[in-house]
């Protein structure tokens, strides 16, 4: 299928570094004074509502409703919140964005403070991506210099200025409130909602938290129009997606496409089918809290809707793919440590229940697991979720549910035969 | 008002009340771990969570407002699973050594765990193993092991001292509380943490190991007597083989007074009730040295001394000095004692500085106030002050040493370290000491002694504030009551007694001296207290309409 890749068009592009200037060559920086001589802030919102265009990182909230609940009329400042954190296992196309094509990311999020009537815009960056940081640093530096941003940015009377903050090294800074508490300098952890952030979000004042690819998409929807971009995939999942694909493919990496595309033909056709001619057993299509699918939901469109349909979620768009050396018990027992290691602590059911999966989870691994611990698993995943403040605690139990109902046989297995049934031949 | 049901009882509550607070005024209990009314609301500990009609989710009730209309479950089977699973997930981890825990008995947890959690665990992991016992401060001990997180000793010292000593450290199951390097959690009014901590996590030096709940035998209502706030406490006796001891004050929440709070200092300072360098036995001067006698021989002397001062020199040669420790009915038995019987001008109570003022004035902001008597309000509304022609506490240390005043009588105050030099003495060129030696006849009473025990003719042992019944009133007019907790030793009598019986040994009569009956004279008297009635002031006080 041929598809015109839109966030990362720059790939065709040889020799092409990222710079402002070559982002100026190839038709950079013509959507902000577009956006600030011919749109009100309230048209842009109107537009980026008609797009389509719904929240990259994981939730998939309509972009421009988001704009829309900041009061106008409020007294405080607003702000905008580039979400940079790219934390989600399996998911790595915002670090690729922030290195290779900073001013698309600028340019979108300079549009989107005009929109939503903010001065001061920040990047909470993911504290691994050091690289990433000095990329968006120098970035911003050369946007500042030639004038989009800063005081009276293009001569519009509209000034903005930006700030990249580097994390700590915490998943849980990627979820919105997180963010904000660590982005004020406090311990990070999820705020009670309501209030939300559109009303009492950084430094309780009116926020609009987005991710870069969110973000990035910003400026083409601006030059090229609404309608343009609302045609590209299912009405309800417009636009293009970058979809991370890792695992055991012949071709992982980034793949941008339409989320009309079939999983199938994400894994067979772009990333270059299972490795070494393999079976495929399982799939987890949006990042590691999504629940897994397998060989039967191939043929599911990788839009919001039709992934939830299917029992699972687009989620940050991370695709890990697995052939059958995978042993689903161990892949359980690596993702429940992610959890255990990341939640905050600050709700019960998270910060006991993420640790007492994980440690359930390795002794049925270690071939120490009992009969009833099976049952005992998908209880405490029914105590954990949609009980605490934030989702991770849904996170961490939602995929090891799906396992043991897609392979509960390989977790009875564990348990019968007092040992894993992949040792010495598992993929991990 | 916004009318909701829970639990099918109809609740008509002001609107932004949430329904923790809602479900409380029809006595429906939201269990609840983090929530705490006098702290900000951080709705972690999940327990609260109530079952709302067309709502998805459970709801925390704890920071879920009422609307009209609402329907609303506590014991849906959806909350019993929910509570039953936070239950299970904080005994996880939990030691279980409730045999040996110091809030075993009293313990949320184990209420909670008995009435709502599972009786049996699930889990076959290895508990996590966590510091035992870290001192925290002069008062505090921390168990990491048995702390579940409710975060309410954080929130505390950041919001109400505002000292912020404790924070959570780590995260996810290595969450624990501790204190900031370099900080010691040895701010005012640590001790609260005590009260607030849902679990043994947080348990006080003092009372530590002391006791279990059910071996206090009595819990009386009182009010603190180290500063003019007089914030409400319960004390804690309980019995052992020496007798009875108190062991523990805690705060009584009074909204209009200290809230749910007290301070260190009254917490903790109690250990005076059982000294044994007490005073017991009344004394008097013999040869230059104190005998001890019984009261009956104390007073006949006593009597004596007095009869012989007021015919040789008139009773304005008789001065008193009635400390603001005092309750209302000693103050004002005193007052008919001095003024009426005796019939001397010389009367006063302000030993300190700050007790000339109108008002004395907060320390911290919080509850401390620069008064550390109980009772000098009273003592005012009482006119324990200088009749017409009388002297202050000044004038009749002065007049004492000119030898123009010959018998004083000094009710719980220790005036030599009160007055090394102050201003207000300053019309007195000699020492204190000097003073009050040559007094023809010097009575004091005391708890210890003191150095004017030491020159006293006569001592009387005196009764600590949880020996006896009376009233106090605070700095903002509010009378209190305080109530016996400890039976005063055999040999101690209490001040009304002893005034009274002196007044018989000089052919007079004081007349009632229950409390409640002198708190109907009180109440005849014009001024702050007339037609009050003494079953009017329980148990948070009152305050008279002015």
């Amino acid at each position: 299928m041929d598809f015109e890749r839109i966030l990362t068009r720059y790939k065709d592009i040889p020799n092409y570094t990222g710079t402002i200037d070559e982002y100026i060559a190839h038709g950079g920086y013509q959507a902000l004074p577009k956006a600030l001589r011919e749109l009100e802030p309230a048209q842009l919102i109107e537009e980026v509502k008609k797009s389509g265009l719904r929240g990259r990182g994981g939730a998939g909230f309509p972009c421009g409703l988001k704009w829309g609940f900041i009061p106008r009329d409020s007294p405080k400042p607003k702000y905008l919140v580039c979400n940079g954190d790219e934390s989600e296992p399996g998911t790595f196309k915002d670090r690729m964005l922030i290195e290779e094509e900073p001013h698309q990311l600028i340019e979108g999020i300079a549009i989107s403070s005009y929109a939503i009537g903010c001065h001061l815009a920040f990047i909470y960056c993911r504290g691994e991506f050091v690289h990433g940081a000095r990329v968006l640093q120098r970035a911003l530096a050369d946007a500042y210099a030639r004038g989009y941003l800063g005081k009276n940015i293009l001569g519009s009377g509209f000034d903005l200025d930006v700030y990249v903050h580097r994390g700590a090294g915490a998943y849980i800074c990627g979820e919105e409130t997180g963010l904000l508490e660590s982005l004020e300098g406090k311990r990070g952890q999820p705020r009670m909602k309501p209030p939300f952030p559109a009303i009492a979000g950084l430094y309780r004042s009116p926020t609009v938290v987005n991710n870069v690819e969110t973000l990035s998409n910003i400026p083409h929807i601006v030059v090229r129009g609404a309608d343009w971009y609302a045609g590209i995939g299912p009405s309800r999942s417009a636009g293009p997606r970058l979809f991370s694909v890792s695992g055991h493919v012949e071709r992982p990496g980034n793949y941008e496409l339409p989320m009309s595309i079939t999983l199938r033909e994400l894994i067979f056709e772009h990333a270059g089918g299972m490795r070494n001619g393999r079976r495929l057993k399982a799939v987890i299509p949006g990042g590691s809290s999504a629940p897994v699918l397998t060989e039967q939901h191939l043929d599911v469109t990788m839009d919001f809707e039709s992934l939830a349909a299917a029992g699972s979620m687009g989620g940050s768009g991370g695709v890990i793919v697995m052939d059958d050396t995978a042993c689903m018990v161990r892949v359980g027992e690596i993702v429940s440590r992610f959890y255990h290691h990341e939640s905050c602590g600050q709700c019960t059911q998270c910060r006991e229940g993420t640790a007492w999966l994980h440690k359930v989870l390795r002794r049925i691994e270690r071939g120490q697991g009992r009969r009833e611990d099976l049952d005992l698993l998908l209880d405490v995943c029914d105590n954990m979720k949609g009980k605490t403040i934030c989702v991770l605690s849904d996170a961490a139990a939602m995929p090891i549910e799906s396992y043991l109902k897609h392979f509960r046989e390989e977790f009875e297995a564990h348990v019968r035969e007092r040992a894993c049934p992949f040792e010495g031949k598992g993929a991990f | 008002m916004p009318t909701l049901k829970i639990d099918g009882v109809e609740v008509s509550v002001p609107a932004n009340t949430t329904i923790l607070e809602a479900a409380k005024t029809v006595g429906i209990e939201v269990p609840h771990y983090c929530y705490h009314p006098g702290l900000s609301v951080v709705g972690q500990c999940r327990l609260c969570q109530v079952d709302v009609e067309k709502m998805a989710k459970l709801a925390i009730a704890c920071n879920t407002p009422v609307a009209d209309g609402m329907v609303v479950s506590t014991r849906s089977p959806k909350v019993e699973k929910a509570r039953r699973a936070v239950l299970e997930f904080y005994l996880l981890n939990h030691p279980l050594d409730c045999p040996i825990c110091d809030k075993g008995g009293e313990c949320p947890l184990q209420d909670y765990t008995l009435k709502y959690g599972p009786g049996e665990s699930r889990s076959a992991e290895e508990k996590v193993q966590r510091a035992k016992h870290q001192v925290f401060g002069p008062h505090i001990v921390f168990d990491a092991e048995r702390c579940i997180l409710c975060t309410r000793c954080v929130r505390f010292c950041r919001e109400i001292p505002g000292t912020g000593e404790l924070g959570v450290f780590s995260r996810g199951d290595r969450s624990e509380i501790n204190l900031f390097p370099g900080r010691v959690l040895d701010n005012a009014y640590s001790g609260n943490v005590i009260d607030l901590c849902p679990v043994g996590a947080l348990t006080s030096r003092e009372y530590r190991f002391q006791s279990r709940p059910w071996d206090l035998v009595r819990h009386t209502e009182s009010v603190c007597p180290l500063c003019s706030n007089g914030c409400n406490v319960v004390l804690d006796v309980r019995h052992r083989q020496k007798g009875e001891e108190l062991l523990r004050i805690r705060p009584r929440e009074n909204p209009a007074v200290n809230r749910w709070w007290m301070c260190d200092e009254g917490r903790f300072t109690f250990q005076y009730f059982s000294d044994p360098a007490r005073l017991r036995a009344p004394t008097w001067r013999e040869d230059g040295r104190p005998v001890e006698m019984g009261y009956d021989d104390v007073l006949l002397r006593l009597a004596r001394a007095i009869r012989r001062v007021v015919e040789t020199h008139g009773p304005s040669a008789v001065g008193c000095i009635a400390s603001s420790r005092l309750t209302n009915e000693e103050l004002f038995l005193i007052h008919r004692f001095f003024r009426e019987i005796l019939g001397t001008p010389h009367l006063d109570f302000r030993v300190r500085p700050v007790q000339f003022q109108e008002t004395d004035a907060s320390e911290d902001g919080i509850l401390r106030r620069t008064d550390k008597t109980a009772n000098s309000r009273g003592a005012r509304d009482l006119h324990i002050l200088p009749g017409p022609g009388g002297l202050d506490v000044a004038g009749m240390l002065a007049a004492a040493a000119d030898g123009r005043l010959k018998a004083l009588f000094v009710f719980e105050e220790d005036l030599v370290p009160e007055f090394p030099d102050r201003p207000v003495f300053g019309e007195l060129s000699r020492d204190v000491r000097e003073a009050l030696g040559r007094l023809e006849l010097l009575v004091a009473s005391s708890m210890f002694g003191s150095e004017t025990t030491a020159l006293a003719h006569g001592v009387l042992p005196a009764l600590g504030f949880g020996e006896k019944e009376g009233s106090f009133t605070n700095f903002q007019g509010r009378i209190q009551k305080v109530h016996r907790a400890l039976t005063p030793h055999l040999a101690s009598r209490g001040l009304p007694e002893a005034l009274r019986d002196l007044g018989r040994d000089l052919g007079r009569d004081l007349g009632e001296i229950e409390p409640e009956r002198v708190w109907a004279a009180i109440g005849e008297m014009a001024g702050a207290y007339q037609g009050i009635a003494w079953k009017d002031i329980e148990p948070l006080g009152l305050l008279p309409q002015t």
